[in-house]
């Protein structure tokens, strides 16, 4: 495994920048989450019970309310 | 991608894409052992849930049929492990991003252990907390009509862990800016953060749904443990996996 950073502490205190993409992806990512774990078929329609049904099982044990 | 990994004795900040990239791997590698820990333990705790609203539906025919419909068990064990995987890397995508952003005030010399201290800040809000004020529940246990209200339990819950840590997190970076000794700030950090949990799990209504008479508690119980054991898999495999890559 290359390092990628290894206890310098010239750059231990220094901020990482987090380019535009990366927030954008994050935002998917929240909602991609909200899909699978929320979405009673607020958005999906008709495939968000599906998704609700074929995730049950994840949503239940990861501890989100569900039905 | 690792060419740019390697910059000795400089003021850059390490870059963010390879820092992506291998936490995604951790969240990989922990959604698959968290949905490998749903199929062994999980499951089996779903199980005598799932008899009984098999016994409900047999009772009153045509009533919510859970499950039966559209997936079969089978199809739904599958849906269960992708589920765990999916959210395994969609975590980590979102705790790569926290990561960048709160690393240089995150206390550590190691990677590994910052990440690991975010991962177990991570299990504290995400897990334990809505644990104690809005336990998991099996199938059989919950009222369909209430989805709404504890959906906004839950996130009120999820927010009011985020606060909780950043205000302490603000109050230590205040404190040790004034010089105050390490015992002072850890003893006002942790009561501060005592209360403001206190505050959280006495002040927020709790789920609303009282269980039914015919769910025998202790398949409430074991559900429960079972969950929060498979969060405490997915968060402890997130934090060291990804702390190990990062490192």
């Amino acid at each position: 495994m290359t390092s990628l950073q290894h206890a310098q502490p010239s750059s231990a205190h220094t901020r990482i920048q987090v380019p535009a993409w990366a927030w954008a992806l994050t935002l998917l990512a929240i909602f991609a989450l909200y899909l699978v774990a929320q979405d009673n078929g607020v958005v999906l329609a008709q495939f968000g019970d599906t998704a609700h049904e074929f995730f049950h099982d994840a949503r239940h044990s990861l501890g989100m309310p569900c039905h | 991608m690792t060419g740019t990994l390697h910059r000795p004795h400089t003021l850059q900040p390490p870059p963010f894409a390879p820092l992506l990239g291998r936490m995604v791997l951790a969240g990989l590698v922990a959604g698959a052992l968290a949905g490998i820990y749903s199929l062994l333990v999980t499951e089996r705790a779903i199980a005598p849930a799932l008899d009984l609203e098999e016994t409900r539906a047999a009772a009153e025919r045509g009533a919510h049929d859970h499950g039966g419909a559209l997936f079969s068990r089978g199809e739904q064990l599958v849906g269960g492990f992708l589920g765990t995987l999916l959210a395994g890397v969609v975590l980590a995508v979102v705790f790569a991003a926290v990561y960048a952003l709160v690393r240089h005030r995150l206390p550590g010399h190691t990677d590994l252990a910052r990440v690991c201290l975010l991962a177990g800040i991570g299990f504290g809000i995400f897990a334990l907390l809505p644990a104690l004020k809005i336990p998991a529940n099996p199938p059989a246990v919950g009222d369909p009509a209430t989805v709404g209200t504890r959906t906004a339990v839950y996130g009120a819950v999820l927010l009011c862990g985020i606060v909780s840590a950043m205000l302490v997190a603000a109050l230590v970076s205040f404190l040790r800016s004034r010089a105050v000794s390490t015992a002072a700030t850890a003893t006002v950090a942790v009561g501060t953060l005592a209360v403001l949990l206190g505050l959280v799990l006495g002040l927020l209504p709790g789920s609303p749904d009282p269980i039914a008479a015919d769910v025998p508690a202790d398949v409430v119980w074991d559900f429960r443990v079972a969950s929060l054991g498979q969060l405490a898999v997915l968060w402890t495999t997130l934090g060291l996996a990804g702390g190990w890559l990062v490192d």
